[in-house]
């Protein structure tokens, strides 16, 4: 998309409607203007052309005619008349004139007519006037009426109309001009946080997830969303960006050492030279360090996988039945338990569907059960129950064992730890697989949980959301809720 | 020689404990965690300590730390799988004497600790002599005026302990306590007649003995000379 500025936009914006209303507020006061000076001109007009009927005298002729008298009688030069009387004759008419179109006097009524005089623009007044001739002879005289056409050029008038607009439509440029400097100072003063956010959010990085933004920018009804949300992405960036950093550094360290292992295996082999015995012995210790270093990197992958997962990516279209997975686990453990001397008891509720995927429901249990099975010692009892919750399915893993110190307990679910203090690789396996179930939970949005004491014995809880969700929405609504990660 | 090695992962303690009995025919006790580490590195008759860093309960720092904090000065190599130099130089500034990173090789981690057991005796050169007596550490060989002079493993394990330590007088406890791992006692017999037949073995063509006996007290490496040391 092509740059463009904000500000920029909005100055052009308001610009375009100052124009608007300019264009609007000048034709009003040309309307305006034009009426209020014609109005002045036509009352102008009547009163010369009152003017030229009281300079209508008896003629003193035979037939008591009309006659205008021109000696105190003056009109401005560049103005025209023409005067006749009842029979059409004329009376006078002003020299620069030639004359009106007759057809102009048919009519008895007063009115304004346009003319066009040597080629100038005129407005003419037609009115009709009555002189009598004799008023003191018997009979009130005798009526004689005239009709006057005066005229004068509109010239002027438009003159002072397009003055006055043009004062109006150069005020409102003058405007235009003052409120397009304005808006860009005010908008320039106005962005100034958002230009300090982004200078702080650009000295972000990922050595330094220091983030400040500036107070107005919080204060600010505009920018606070946009600050806010940038500080909690900035969190969980921080967040995920440690905790991957944190993975990455304990993998290379368990990587590192499994590798020390096999290496110093195959060289201590190497260092001399061994009986055929020794040599095969040698051989299967490196094979099963090789096992160990593949069982590192599939559970590493395994817990990347799952903590990468998206709350949503792992809604499940069908349920699991809970009490059939741990039957099903239960099973693939038996002769294991059978050859340590521990007895498997289960007590289920059946059945129990839960929103988790069956192979992750597998994983879950044995993890868990495996567990339990390499801390209990000889003769010792496991029990597995499951039941349902109004909300959610549990399940618990209870053993016998030696328990778990209280120290660690709080760092059980922590990636490569190992609460056995002498870390025996063959026992206490990689320090993943709490950390496996721990994920798989949490994806799911269940809950885990650790109890020991030690001497006594663990007790694995694990709680799971129901399926069908008891407050189901349906599932177009549920993938669309479901894009938010549920606490 | 005997050495302490602390590391949680029993593979790997059992590989660098097989290649340094094998190779330079160390003792070697193994600690699994840190605390256990410290506790037998109270008796302070290691001549080195092999400590790892990422250790349960105690870590290697830790362990270092404690270990010179009770004005103990045996040499430490430490192995580490973190690879950061911040912390390999924080190890060296809290008294390690050398590291090494995982995967690493064991022909490097036998080198290094012979040449850490030497320093840590004062000797900068593989090949240590005293009067006219020479031994080469590398490949374990004995000379005598010139002479070779064949040893079996255990003669030459105590010879090269005396050697590092002339005109010093060396009890039986000590050289049990330096040449067997945490189960010395059981030899405790036989010492004495390992010492009787490296006498015999070195003076058969010499004319002045070796080694003196001194009744209750120890043994000792005569000198001759007086510029002793084990200097070439």
């Amino acid at each position: 998309m092509k740059r463009y500025s904000i500000a920029r936009r909005l100055i052009v914006m308001v610009l375009l409607v100052e124009l608007l209303s300019a264009a609007c507020v000048t034709g009003l006061a040309l309307i305006y203007e034009r009426h209020a000076h014609f109005r002045a001109f036509e009352v102008m007009l009547h009163g010369r052309a009152d003017s030229v009927i009281g300079a209508v005298q008896d003629a003193e002729d035979a037939d008591d005619n009309v006659m205008l008298d021109k000696a105190d009688f003056e009109v401005p030069a560049e103005d025209v008349y023409e005067v006749r009387d009842e029979k059409n004759r004329l009376l006078g008419r002003s020299p620069n004139w030639s004359g009106a179109d007759p057809s102009l006097f048919t009519s008895r009524q007063d009115r304004v007519v346009k003319l066009h005089v040597n080629g100038r623009h005129y407005r003419a007044l037609i009115v009709h006037g009555l002189r009598i001739v004799d008023p003191g002879d018997k009979g009130g005289g005798i009526p004689r009426h005239v009709t006057v056409i005066y005229g004068s050029p509109t010239e002027r008038v438009w003159h002072a109309v397009i003055g006055a607009v043009q004062f109006f439509a150069l005020a409102s440029l003058a405007l235009m001009a003052v409120t397009g400097i304005a808006m860009a100072w005010l908008l320039h003063r106005g962005l100034a946080p958002l230009r300090t956010l982004a200078a702080e959010a650009a000295k972000v990085s990922a050595s330094s997830w220091r983030f400040d933004p500036p107070e107005e920018a919080r204060a600010s009804v505009e920018l606070a969303p946009l600050t806010l949300a940038m500080e909690n992405a900035l969190i969980r960036l921080e967040q995920s960006f440690s905790q991957q950093r944190r993975f990455t550094g304990d993998a290379a360290h368990e990587l590192k050492t499994a590798v020390a292992v096999v290496k110093s295996s195959l060289q201590l082999l190497s260092m001399k030279p061994r009986g055929v015995e020794q040599y095969r012995a040698g051989l299967e210790k490196c094979q099963a360090d090789c096992a160990r270093m593949e069982e590192i990197v599939g559970k590493m992958l395994t817990l990347a996988r799952f903590e990468n997962l998206d709350s949503y990516t792992t809604v499940t279209i069908a349920g699991t039945d809970l009490s059939e997975s741990i039957r099903q686990v239960e099973q693939q453990f038996r002769s294991m338990a059978e050859v340590r001397g521990v007895s498997i008891h289960l007590d289920l509720q059946q059945p129990l569907s839960v929103a988790v995927q069956t192979d992750e429901v597998a994983l879950l249990i044995s993890n868990l059960l495996l567990n339990a099975l390499q801390h209990s010692s000889r003769g010792t009892d496991i029990k597995i129950t499951s039941q349902a919750s109004p909300d959610c399915v549990e399940f618990t893993i209870r053993d016998q064992g030696e328990g778990i110190d209280p120290d660690a307990l709080p760092h059980v679910f922590e990636r490569f730890y190992r609460g056995d203090p002498s870390r025996n690789r063959n026992t206490g396996g990689t320090g993943l697989g709490l950390s496996i179930c721990k994920a798989i939970v949490d994806s799911a949005g269940g809950e885990i949980k650790l109890e020991s004491l030690p001497g006594i014995g663990t007790t694995a809880t694990v709680k799971l959301p129901v399926y069908p969700h008891p407050k189901a929405p349906q599932p177009a609504e549920f993938l669309a809720s479901a894009t938010f990660p549920s606490a | 020689m005997r050495v302490l090695l602390v590391e949680d992962e029993d593979r790997l303690a059992e590989n660098v404990a097989s290649a340094l009995r094998e190779g330079p025919g160390y003792a070697v006790d193994i600690a699994e965690d840190g605390e256990v580490g410290v506790m037998l590195a109270r008796d302070r008759c290691y001549d080195l300590v092999i400590l790892d860093l990422m250790l349960p309960r105690l870590d290697g720092a830790g362990v270092l730390r404690r270990v010179r904090a009770s004005g103990d000065g045996t040499p430490v190599l430490i192995l580490t799988a973190q690879g950061e130099t911040k912390s390999i130089i924080h190890m060296l500034n809290e008294g390690a004497d050398d590291y090494l990173s995982k995967p690493f090789d064991l022909g490097e981690l036998i080198a290094r600790a012979k040449a850490l057991i030497r320093r840590g005796k004062g000797a900068a050169h593989p090949t240590l002599r005293v009067s006219d007596i020479e031994i080469n550490t590398l490949e374990q060989n004995v000379k005598r005026a010139g002479q070779r002079v064949d040893l079996s493993p255990m003669e030459y394990r105590i010879l090269e302990y005396l050697i590092h330590r002339p005109r010093v007088i060396v009890s039986k406890r000590e050289l049990l306590e330096h040449l067997y791992d945490y189960n010395w006692e059981h030899h405790s017999n036989v010492i004495e007649a390992h010492v009787s037949n490296l006498r015999k073995k070195l003076d058969a063509k010499a004319e002045t003995p070796s080694i003196e006996t001194l009744r209750g007290r120890g043994y000792r490496l005569m000198v001759l000379q007086p510029a002793a040391g084990a200097e070439q």
